[in-house]
């Protein structure tokens, strides 16, 4: 009640100004009228009485004020004039306003799109009921990694034999063949369990969910579930789908239901457009037991038990596999079970996401220091401008409070100012990449937003910045020095002052060094890249893909229909060579490792085996490609089907286990199956990314190994685009119906990889050279401020003599000092701090002496301009004027 | 020269309104001349003093104003104490107690 009648005074006061005036008066007035009757009464005459009580009240007008003070000055009225007062004095001083904003705009708009991308990432709860409770399986042993992957028949095991969980679904990814509207096209899809939506608590926005109904027999429930997106944009948000038929993989399929807008599925980097039954995944088997699973892994999903934890539910699914492996008599000893959220592929992906971010994050929150320390420094000039005026307020009896108040209320401001400019860059920054994305990440559909929490952090941020830069400066302008301030003397507090700004100039110095040698180490760590030998020849090379398996071809009709595109696809003139592949280099996540067993040295389990990638390949490979071969044969069409099982390794392989031998005619197989024998030798090339170093690799022919997903890959002078084109007509010749994806010429495709490093540089780059601007204007300022205050001392130097280049070199010897410092600061925190780059630097060394040099030098040059100015105007110094001035 | 001029203790105003408040409503006017009766007339209260000292203690939230018709039917503002001001009134009656007889100890002393 109190609190509510004190803030109700207080807006009465400060909104009804004139009424409480009014009110003050009328009281006085009656007051008067009072003691007027009172004196009458006493004997007095009206006049008489009148006057006396007049007399007695003394001054209306002053106690009206101090009424008012009290009444109005109320925390509201203060900081509307505080603000009024704070807004005209910022906008007498455009320049150094607009600067100011810019700066901080910059500084907070870096900060909260990079906080939004953690927001999506790692904060924002999934839209799905008690998100808290759901947790992701990750299989592995320990040392080695953990995998968010089992067979389907092994889920099933675990699913009926856990006390922890109260429930476990399984999904698989589904890339899926799209016919609508006469468009193919190639769609994420995502198989599930019938359990998969109760489970997560997610309803059908639209129609009905998938049921354990919907899920019982294999290939026996043609339905599916489209995502709210999906249904928007492929179906026209046709309000009758519901029981339409659609085309997928050359099956008709119902739509039962759509899903909520906001539900993308549980993972971050996967975001399904379309939902099937688990048991119409081809493929799948439904026996039981752990060894079958490998061929059709699933991911599962799972949420504890009311009252579970997260430790309780750990150690009772780790109980359960042990039971499972004594039941199966498995091998595999020393497995473990971790659990993690959902979102980003179990284990897999956490720790690479988190140590991005962190860096991200790392690398803004210096930005914005950095801008906070310019603005210290601008606000400290300002102040030192002002001190006569703050002095004269403060002598006219403003309390210290007061006047420290006015200015961190000016310095809010200010920052309020930029985090509006900030969030509006914000705002574009994650347009822009909501636009990008898709290019990036094929299947991934990152939903940046600009939420609530966003909201807040840049509030926050922008009001501790505000106070941050505000603070220091208003503390030491309001030290009350005031006789030699009023007096217009240079104090020693001037000197406190110059002390301070030395420290925020050389702090500058080393952070925007810092920033300055990350972007020159990415940059160089690019162009290094671009001399990498990938170990295949990207140029006058185009590629398609395309996976009859989504149209439902079997494994004969998939192998003609790939012979005739080679076919068709090598009669096309000026064409050099075509070949097929399963998994093109430096696509990322696409190609699988497989478990070596060599001939004569077998491990004793799968898991001891040494992993190595592989492709299989068409005939031509290597030509297309021009990858040489150093050793042995090529394959030909006699490794076909009936013929003994071939390979061709490369060079790394062959090192790895025949160090000094050749390895022709030598035999290794992957987990079980037919000995394969060594034909030849390749050269290295890079497999999954262009840092990697080299890596054993295995070709096997696509005749012997059959996959369903190829790449075509042509080599032919002339336009790329127009080869690709026609590439595409060729084999809608052969299919009309056959999606084509990722048609792009291989130059491209090596663009791909370099993508974050070219962000990153982007980002550092720009980054780095608005810290190199806020340092120049740092030292300018300093190197300014210093001049005038020595301006006395210089001319005594000059008047006994000095030249103009001792002046010039006393103040260029005091910038030089500060710079100095700084540099060497910041070119120890750089040495401490660019290993976190390692995985954007593509090989080259983190201390990279050139770009050491180089940046260095560029800053210490700025640094010398930012000097020079100030030194040239010490030089002009009038000893005459000078010696006059105090 | 000795005075005999009652000069209040700085804050000492603030307890001696609430203390005539304690009783019913009373406008300023009467609020000083309560604290001249209760004092036998020895406490004579400034307007100077008075109104600022009412504005602060309607501030602190210990008084309410409200507006009303005085004795002789003119328009006034009667102030009330609140319950916050009643607590705040035992308090400072407490310390005032606890001070009183302290500086009376003290000039006992010989």
């Amino acid at each position: 009640m109190f609190g509510l009648r004190l803030i109700y005074t207080r807006l009465y006061g400060l909104l009804r100004k004139e009424r409480v005036e009014q009110e003050m008066e009328e009281e006085m007035r009656f007051h008067l009228q009072m003691r007027t009757l009172e004196n009458i009464e006493h004997g007095m005459k009206l006049e008489e009485a009148e006057l006396e009580a007049r007399r007695r009240f003394g001054n209306v007008g002053r106690i009206k004020d101090l009424g008012r003070d009290i009444k109005g000055g109320g925390f509201l009225e203060t900081l509307l004039q505080d603000l009024r007062y704070g807004l005209r004095t910022l906008m007498k001083k455009p320049g150094f306003t607009l600067v100011a904003v810019l700066t901080l705009g910059l500084g907070i708009g870096a900060n909260t799109a990079i906080f939004s991308l953690v927001n999506t990432v790692l904060l924002r709860p999934l839209p799905i009921a008690q998100p808290e409770q759901v947790v992701t399986l990750n299989f592995g042993t320990p040392g080695r990694g953990v995998f968010p992957l089992i067979g389907y028949p092994e889920y099933k095991d675990y699913r009926d034999h856990n006390q922890a969980l109260a429930g476990l679904a399984a999904m698989g990814m589904a890339p899926v063949g799209l016919s609508n509207n006469g468009i193919n096209e190639r769609i994420w899809g995502l198989h599930v369990t019938g359990n998969y939506f109760s489970l997560l608590g997610v309803g059908a926005a639209l129609g009905r969910v998938i049921t354990p109904e919907d899920d019982l027999t294999p290939g026996a429930h043609p339905v599916v579930m489209l995502s709210y997106r999906c249904w928007q944009q492929r179906f026209g948000a046709d309000p009758q789908i519901i029981g339409r038929s659609v085309l997928i993989g050359g099956r008709n399929y119902a739509v039962i239901g759509v899903t909520p807008p906001e539900f993308r599925g549980t993972e971050l980097a996967y975001t399904p457009e379309m939902w099937f039954p688990m048991m119409m995944k081809p493929g799948l088997e439904v026996g039981s037991g752990p060894l079958k699973g490998r061929t059709s892994p699933v991911s599962t999903i799972g949420r504890l038990k009311e009252g579970v934890t997260w430790a309780q539910a750990e150690s009772a699914l780790n109980l359960t596999r042990a039971q499972l492996a004594r039941e199966y008599s498995q091998t595999d000893k020393g497995q473990i079970i971790v659990l993690t959220q959902p979102g980003l592929f179990g284990a897999a992906m956490r720790g690479t996401v988190l140590k991005f971010t962190a860096v991200a994050m790392g690398v803004v929150v210096l930005v914005l220091l950095l801008a906070c320390t310019n603005l210290v420094n601008m606000l400290l000039a300002r102040a030192s401008e002002r001190h006569r005026e703050i002095a004269i307020r403060l002598a006219i009896g403003a309390g210290r409070s007061r006047v420290l108040r006015q200015l961190l209320t000016e310095s809010v401001l200010l920052a309020l100012l930029g985090s509006a400019l900030g969030l509006g860059l914000a705002y574009g920054a994650v347009e822009l990449a909501r636009f990008r994305m898709p290019v990036i990440f094929g299947f991934t559909q990152i939903e940046l937003q600009l939420d609530w929490r966003v909201m807040v952090f840049t509030l926050v941020l922008s009001l501790l910045t505000g106070i941050l830069f505000g603070l220091l400066p208003g503390l030491q302008a309001t030290r009350p020095d005031l006789i030699p301030a009023l007096k217009n003397e240079s104090t020693l507090g001037g000197y406190r002052r110059s002390r301070l700004r030395n420290v925020l100039v050389v702090a500058q110095m080393s952070l925007s060094l810092v920033l300055l040698l990350c972007a020159g180490l990415v940059l160089r760590g690019l162009q290094s890249a671009q001399q990498i030998d990938p170990g295949f020849n990207p140029s006058q090379a185009v590629e398609v893909s395309f996976d009859p398996g989504v149209q439902q071809y079997d494994r004969e009709r998939s192998h003609e229909l790939q012979r005739q595109v080679l076919e068709r696809v090598r009669s096309l003139p000026g064409l050099q060579a075509a070949a097929l592949t399963a998994h093109p280099p430096l696509t990322s996540g696409e190609a699988g490792g497989k478990a070596v067993f060599i001939q004569g040295d077998e491990p004793k389990t799968a898991t001891q085996a040494p992993i190595t990638l592989t492709t299989s390949i068409s005939l031509d490979y290597f030509r297309t490609m021009e990858t040489r071969l150093l050793e042995g044969r090529d394959f030909t069409s006699q490794d076909d089907a009936q013929s003994p099982p071939v390979a061709i390794v490369n060079e790394a392989f062959a090192r790895r286990f025949w160090p000094g031998e050749t390895p022709i005619g030598k035999r290794f197989n992957f987990t079980t199956g037919k000995w394969i024998e060594i034909v030849g030798v390749a050269q290295n090339g890079k497999y999954s990314s262009l840092a990697e170093p080299p890596n054993p690799f295995v070709y096997l022919p696509l005749a012997q190994n059959y996959e369903s997903k190829v790449t075509l890959i042509a080599r032919g002078a002339g336009n790329p685009h127009l080869l690709t084109a026609t590439i595409r007509k060729e084999i809608h010749g052969l299919d009309e119906n056959l999606p084509l994806y990722d048609a792009r010429t291989m130059l491209e495709h090596m663009d791909l990889p370099l993508a974050p490093a070219r962000a990153a540089a982007t980002a550092l780059g720009g980054f780095g050279v608005l810290a190199l601007l806020l340092a120049a204007v740092g030292v300018f300022g300093v190197m300014s401020h210093a001049v005038t205050q020595r301006t006395r001392e210089i001319g005594v130097r000059i008047a006994l003599g000095a030249g103009s280049k001792e002046i010039f070199r006393l103040i260029v010897g005091q910038g030089a000092l500060l710079v100095g410092i700084g540099v060497g600061i910041g070119l120890v925190g750089a040495g401490l701090g660019t290993r976190l780059l390692a995985s954007l630097l593509f090989g080259m060394s983190a201390l990279d002496p050139l770009t050491f040099v180089g940046v260095t030098g560029l800053l210490a040059a700025t640094a010398f301009l930012a000097c020079y100015l100030p030194a040239r105007r010490a030089t002009k110094v009038d000893p005459m004027v000078a010696l006059r001035q105090e | 020269m000795p005075t005999r001029d009652t000069k209040l203790l700085q804050g000492t105003l603030d307890m001696l309104i609430l203390k005539a408040l304690s009783i019913a409503p009373l406008h300023g006017y009467g609020i000083g001349q309560r604290i001249m009766q209760m004092s036998q007339d020895v406490l004579r209260v400034e307007e100077g003093s008075l109104y600022p000292a009412l504005y602060r203690v309607e501030r602190q939230g210990w008084i309410a104003a409200e507006w009303g018709v005085s004795e002789n039917n003119l328009r006034a503002k009667f102030y009330k104490l609140t319950r916050a001001g009643r607590k705040q009134l035992e308090i400072e009656e407490e310390n005032w107690e606890r001070l009183a007889g302290a500086v009376f100890k003290v000039m006992q002393t010989t």
